[in-house]
């Protein structure tokens, strides 16, 4: 293969931080400058090349291949080319990216999307919790770029939420859509519980009635919304989400949260 | 274990050495005179051509206590944008604006600062501060005590209780929360403002108390006074930031009868209400003042450009300014009756006329007072700048072109509202040396810091002269404490740990009486472990205490 490729040796026992390895960074290094990048495993840093069997030549996209879910921040804060990962992505999966895409054939940990600003973000596994939130103590989360993730998300998906699209092909944890303040979540499986709560504009699309909302919701009634044929032809492109062309235009329009601004939507498809 | 120091040109205003090429001898941990012939030195520097001076001292930084403490929470992307790595002999840590201990204490010993003084320790939260300040390495600490908010003393001035009474109080606490000075932080306005007051003047009363800040101010100054603890009430005068507050300013001058006083951050404190904005420099007015009395004592606060955090438990002032915030999230919060705390976030930015003018104001005030054993080199770190700015503050003050070239560069009304252009005056090394070593010294009543003659502790920093003073004051050559090496070319070489600098005047053991009710009453704590011990800050805080004399009663 003729793309750099990081293959991980061994199994690790400490979390290791890959922000150094996006495309920008590496597109013009050879497979040994690359293995000679210090890289920090716990509280210590080591070469690149201890950790994985690096090979490849120089190019915009970059393959890392691990079974490990300790490989925090892959592609994080990256702008342009593209990462592919075989296997399982750690936390902080392109926090931050504002630009290119990753595509991730395994599950990823928590906070997967997070503070993201732009680009494509796939994973054909189950992504953490706080998929497309923000980053520890900031008050918005994603702001722009799209998330699919083909299997489960954990809870608090879309947390803070600002501007974007993340689409959940299986079921979200609870509190779905939390303090979300604008963008567009579809979440095709089963919502957990206390979906919505301090949502405060956005909208959210889903099959299935939530487990539970809060009692500041109301029932909008039954609408016939014409833009659900845009945004599903858009979307039903995407691998995994084809089933999306199944779906009508009517949905059950819930509106809230009304403890805070009140104006996001919870849409509910009628099939 | 003797070290000589050999051939540097030495500033020790303590002393009236300017500029003298000297040796100087280092035993232990002290400084020592000439040494006997046939001695050994077991170790010499030379030093030809360096500059030798004191360590530096801060007599006004926030690093420690719950306010700080929740700036560093509140910020989470300051401690994120600066990073600071571990070494093999240091600590990782991080933070800009307010940065965490290890930061901070590394950060102001590469800068050859080795005594910082916490000027807002709530007592309710001593404990707390003493923890966070015996976990800031490489410094010695001490804080002073917040008082004229709690409500035991506005309730015992109510009361008309006998200035006796005041100073058993005060010396009582200063002992119970192991303190070198007591602070007042806009007098009454912090308890006034929990009873929806938002505003407090200096002769304004108190809605529920019915006292005014003058006579806390008066009953307070007193006290200190009195009791003989060398550094006067560290004031924070009423309406901080309030255009036309120089009246206030003036009127706790005269608060004080005559008794001496310390106006903090004075800069934030001399707003005139001139001009089409209505916001402009009195400066002048202040200044004069200063000069004229000698029981005046005062540090700028001065303001420097960029994103820092505003700390302050003056929670009418902060929550006037929450709408300022940058980015937009601050708190404000009482805290156990004893005052109160808020945070706000702030960009000080140099297009903008108001931040243009606050930081001419300051360096108008450093450029006209004329003493500068009464006027000390603070950013109020973190309200008007972090002090990592202090070698660039140092520069504008010795270099009047540099002053000019930025001068020009600010918000174009600031800059022709303010005098500063006309200003001629450049500090001296022997000013500068006087301003961070000598005077917060003499005016924290340590006398065996902040100087260089014999029996002086060995706190030395030695600077690389040549280039420009911002460079020069960055990253000096050498820095000792207690006659260690530290430092060397701005790196930490030597990790150590301070004490922390008190103060004990004699009082009534009596006032316990009076205080312990009101604790059983009103508070969460008791009395009895309220009081920090001088062994729980040996043992169990980790910050042995090292007790500084009263001043002789003349």
């Amino acid at each position: 293969m003729s793309m750099p490729t990081l293959k991980l040796r061994a199994p690790l026992n400490r979390r290791i931080d890959m922000s150094p390895f996006i495309p920008e960074l590496i597109a013009d290094k050879s497979a040994d400058e690359i293995a000679r990048i210090p890289v920090w495993l716990g509280n210590r840093q080591v070469d690149t090349g201890e950790l994985f069997e690096i090979s490849g030549n120089p190019s915009e996209v970059l393959l890392i291949q691990s079974e490990s879910d300790k490989l925090d921040m892959i592609g994080a804060a990256m702008k342009q080319g593209s990462i592919l990962v075989e296997g399982n992505a750690g936390a902080y999966l392109g926090c931050a990216m504002a630009g290119g895409e990753i595509r991730v054939t395994g599950d990823t940990g928590t906070a997967a999307g997070c503070a993201m600003r732009a680009g494509d973000l796939a994973v054909e596994g189950n992504a953490g919790d706080f998929l497309g939130g923000a980053l520890t103590g900031e008050r918005q989360g994603m702001r722009g770029g799209r998330i699919s993730v083909q299997g489960d998300s954990g809870d608090r998906a879309g947390d803070l939420m600002r501007r974007g699209t993340i689409l959940i092909g299986g079921n979200t944890g609870d509190y779905c859509a939390s303090r979300m303040v604008a963008g567009t979540i579809i979440a095709i499986g089963q919502c957990g519980r206390h979906t919505g709560t301090a949502m405060r504009r956005g909208t959210l699309i889903t099959s299935n009635k939530p487990a539970s909302l809060p009692a500041t919701f109301n029932s909008n009634g039954i609408h016939s919304l014409s833009f659900l044929t845009l945004l599903r032809q858009q979307v039903a492109t995407l691998a995994g989400f084809s089933g999306l062309t199944e779906m009508g235009v009517e949905v059950e329009r819930w509106v809230g949260d009304l403890s805070c601004d009140g104006k996001g939507e919870i849409l509910i498809w009628q099939s | 274990m003797l070290i000589k120091l050999a051939g540097a040109t030495v500033y020790d205003p303590a002393n009236n050495i300017d500029g003298e090429i000297r040796d100087i001898y280092i035993r232990d941990d002290k400084i020592v005179a000439t040494p006997q012939t046939g001695e050994t030195i077991h170790q010499t520097y030379a030093l030809d051509g360096k500059i030798v001076m004191a360590g530096a001292i801060d007599l006004h930084t926030h690093i420690g206590g719950g306010k700080v403490n929740i700036a560093r929470t509140m910020l989470p992307e300051d401690q994120r944008g600066s990073a600071r790595a571990r070494t093999e002999l240091t600590r990782s840590g991080g933070g800009h604006a307010a940065p965490s201990t290890l930061s901070a204490g590394y950060r102001y010993a590469e800068m050859g600062y080795t005594s910082c003084f916490e000027p807002a320790i709530l007592p309710v939260n001593a404990r707390q501060a003493h923890m966070e300040m015996a976990d800031t390495p490489m410094l010695d600490t001490g804080g002073y005590a917040m008082l004229g908010n709690d409500d035991l003393l506005l309730q015992l001035i109510a009361e008309g209780a006998e200035q006796q009474t005041i100073n058993d109080y005060v010396g009582w606490i200063l002992k119970a929360t192991q303190c070198i000075g007591i602070k007042v932080v806009n007098p009454g306005g912090i308890s006034a403002f929990k009873f929806n007051q938002r505003a407090l003047d200096v002769d304004d009363l108190h809605s529920h108390y019915q006292i005014s800040p003058r006579d806390i101010v008066r009953k307070l100054s007193r006290a200190l006074n009195e009791l003989s603890v060398p550094h006067p009430l560290h004031v924070h005068a009423s309406n901080l930031g309030v255009p036309g507050n120089y009246r206030s300013t003036l009127a706790t001058m005269d608060a004080a009868e005559g008794f001496p006083i310390h106006l903090t951050h004075i800069q934030f404190h001399s707003y005139g209400t001139e001009g089409d904005r209505h916001f402009s420099s009195a400066a002048a007015d202040i200044a004069e003042a200063v000069n004229s009395r000698t029981n005046i004592s005062i540090d700028v606060g001065q303001v420097m450009f960029g994103q820092t955090v505003t700390v302050s438990g003056d929670v009418m002032a902060q929550h006037a300014n929450h709408r300022h915030a940058h980015p937009n999230k601050w708190t404000c919060m009482d805290i156990e009756c004893d005052a109160g705390c808020g945070v706000v976030p702030f960009r000080y930015r140099d297009k903008n006329f108001v931040n243009a003018l606050q930081w001419a104001i300051g360096l108008e005030l450093f450029l006209m007072v004329d003493d500068p054993w009464r006027i000390f080199l603070t950013t109020d770190h973190p309200n008007g700048a972090p002090f990592t700015s202090y070698p660039h503050l140092i520069r504008l003050l010795m270099e009047r072109s540099f002053r000019n070239d930025l001068l020009s560069q600010i918000n174009p009304d600031a800059a022709a509202a303010s005098h500063l252009q006309s200003l001629d005056r450049e500090y001296s090394l022997y000013e500068i040396a006087i301003m961070t070593r000598a005077a917060p010294a003499r005016i924290l009543g340590m006398t065996d810091r902040g100087q260089l003659g014999p029996g002086a502790m060995a706190d030395i920093t030695v600077y690389h002269p040549g280039g420009d003073p911002e460079q020069m004051f960055e990253r000096p050559m050498l820095v000792f404490k207690a006659g260690q090496p530290i430092v060397e070319e701005g790196r930490i070489s030597q990790p150590v740990a301070g004490k922390t600098q008190v103060i004990r005047p004699e009082f009534d053991e009596d006032i316990e009486k009076r205080i312990k009710p009101w604790f059983d009453r009103y508070q969460t704590t008791a009395m009895e472990n309220f009081i920090i011990s001088d062994d729980e800050m040996a043992e169990g805080i980790g910050s042995p205490i090292n007790i500084h004399p009263c001043r002789q009663s003349s």
